[in-house]
């Protein structure tokens, strides 16, 4: 049975999101400890419009764009550094590989360890939870050049440093947005881990907060708000960056 | 600049053994001349353009330029490839640019000439636009653009239209041959297609199946543009097929183990029943 016609394609996703709402209501009013969708949502409302919470809000956006910014500072240095000196790949490349391997939230009591209950070891957190898929990613892209690609630029004459930044960079740029777009991903879950342990007013903390007292109304409506926030960033910002790229290099 | 083969050989790896590509392979270019080299699938033709670039370096022999040893590639050197080989990120201005900037040409002068040589390949309303916003024919053309606009000496041509469809093909092939009486440079070229071969060229190098020697030369000295009925004309490609016919059925016969007779009257079909004779 089709509820909608085949071709609203728009729609799917509110088919989708109106599915999920009726099986929450439907499970609050069977369970009666469950809160109903709009309890929640009449929660995250207040939440948004208390000042304090605002303040809390802004603090771990701070936060994410500070850490985003080294992730990708670092990550694409380290990664173009790694694919192009055979010496920094020997003494770092696997060294990328395993930091990459490390899930962000692992690498928080270390940054309690060096810098204490701060911001620093909140964005040492990002930095250290999410650069690593973006120097692999930069390294697998740089190594990877088209051969046909590499021999029309060598026939026009594109040799050395030249040959680098006006074909190795671009055409491992397909690649590094890839891997910007996961670090997203990781760098939010490693910020949320991050405030969580270490009580930095955040969302994170604020989520620690509210699980001590109980209340899983609150709870819920601030798990929805981080999911919610890693979707829109990763829509509205990272599926069109990296789509786009897609389209311009002939791949989609 | 002229182009020289001498007795090269090129070997490759493959699978875990080494396949033999170019067998005492020798063959010269003079300086703005039209060679064509023709050969079946696989015969290495595309070896013989990566080696005069200077891509790629020969077994043994010698691969010379003006009497002067290849070392690499250089943009006196230009290469098209079939698949035009385009930058993806770049516009087509960008695209035809790039060689010029590459050669340290001033962004006036660059865009001033690239424009130049967009306009002689009629793309003068498409600079902006991406690779992936073209078709194939108009792809080609900038590639085409892309090596003319740093004046070569020597323009390799690596099957450049056997992507296109017969009209585009026979387009590409007029405004190639205007503007190689334009500039006169050296044009080696490399095709599958017998008639592409006999309308565009001086002479045509006839190449066997791997590993590949040269089997015949046919000097076609009728003036252009060549009419595709021209019974001298037809006569080459008459040639020119019976050597192939022997080497097609020889790959074959590689390929499916057995004996595969190659039908005497392929030969002969009128080229208009077989659009580009592909072999």
């Amino acid at each position: 049975m089709r509820l909608l016609p085949k071709r609203a394609t728009f729609l799917r996703p509110l088919q989708a999101v109106a599915f999920l709402l009726g099986l929450w209501w439907l499970t609050a009013v069977l369970v009666p400890s469950w809160p109903s969708p709009w309890r929640v949502a009449a929660i995250l409302g207040g939440s948004l419009s208390d000042p304090a919470f605002q303040t809390a809000l802004a603090g771990s956006a701070r936060r994410m764009v500070i850490g985003y910014a080294l992730v990708m500072v670092v990550g694409i240095g380290f990664g173009l550094l790694i694919g192009r000196i055979p010496l920094v790949d020997q003494v770092l490349g696997s060294f990328a590989v395993a930091v990459h391997a490390i899930p962000g939230a692992a690498w928080v009591p270390l940054a309690i360890l060096w810098f204490g209950m701060t911001e620093r070891a909140v964005v040492f957190t990002i930095l250290l939870g999410a650069a690593g898929i973006v120097m692999v990613e930069t390294d697998a892209g740089i190594r990877e050049v088209p051969p046909l690609i590499r021999r029309a630029a060598q026939t026009l004459g594109a040799r050395g440093v030249r040959y680098f930044w006006f074909v190795v960079v671009p055409a491992a740029t397909p690649k590094v947005v890839n891997g910007l777009r996961l670090a997203w991903a990781f760098g939010w879950r490693a910020l949320m881990a991050g405030e969580l342990l270490t009580s930095v007013s955040g969302l994170g903390q604020r989520l620690n907060a509210v699980a001590k007292t109980g209340a899983l109304d609150q709870l819920l409506a601030f798990m929805l708000l981080i999911a919610l926030i890693g979707v829109a960033v990763d829509g509205l910002i990272f599926k069109r960056l990296e789509h786009a790229v897609r389209v311009r290099w002939g791949l989609a | 600049m002229q182009v020289e083969l001498r007795h090269v050989f090129k070997s490759f790896p493959h699978n875990g053994h080494v396949v033999d590509v170019l067998h005492d392979v020798s063959l010269t270019v003079a300086a703005g001349e039209f060679v064509c080299l023709v050969g079946p699938t696989g015969c290495g033709k595309s070896t013989v353009i990566h080696l005069m670039a200077g891509l790629e370096r020969p077994d043994r022999g010698q691969v010379l330029v003006d009497g002067t040893p290849v070392t690499g590639p250089d943009p006196s050197r230009c290469v098209v490839f079939q698949d035009a080989a385009l930058f993806p990120w770049l516009t087509v201005l960008g695209n035809v640019e790039f060689g010029l900037r590459m050669a340290g040409l001033e962004r006036a002068k660059r865009r001033e000439r690239a424009l130049e040589y967009l306009r002689l390949v009629h793309l003068s309303r498409f600079t902006r636009a991406y690779p992936h916003q073209l078709s194939g024919g108009m792809r080609q053309r900038v590639a085409i653009a892309r090596a003319l606009a740093l004046q070569p000496a020597v323009l390799l041509m690596d099957e450049p239209f056997a992507a296109l469809d017969a009209q585009t093909r026979a387009v590409l092939q007029n405004e190639l041959l205007e503007i190689w009486e334009l500039a006169r440079p050296t044009i080696f070229f490399v095709t599958h297609n017998v008639r592409e071969a006999t309308g565009l060229a001086d002479r045509v190098y006839v190449a066997s199946s791997r590993p590949s020697q040269l089997r015949d030369v046919e000097r076609i000295s009728l003036p252009r543009p060549r009419h595709a009925e021209d019974p001298v004309l037809l006569a080459h490609q008459h040639r020119i097929l019976g050597f192939l016919g022997e080497e097609i059925e020889k790959v074959l016969r590689e390929e499916l183990g057995e004996t595969v007779h190659f039908p005497e009257a392929q030969h002969e079909t009128p080229p208009e029943r077989s659009p580009g004779m592909h072999i």
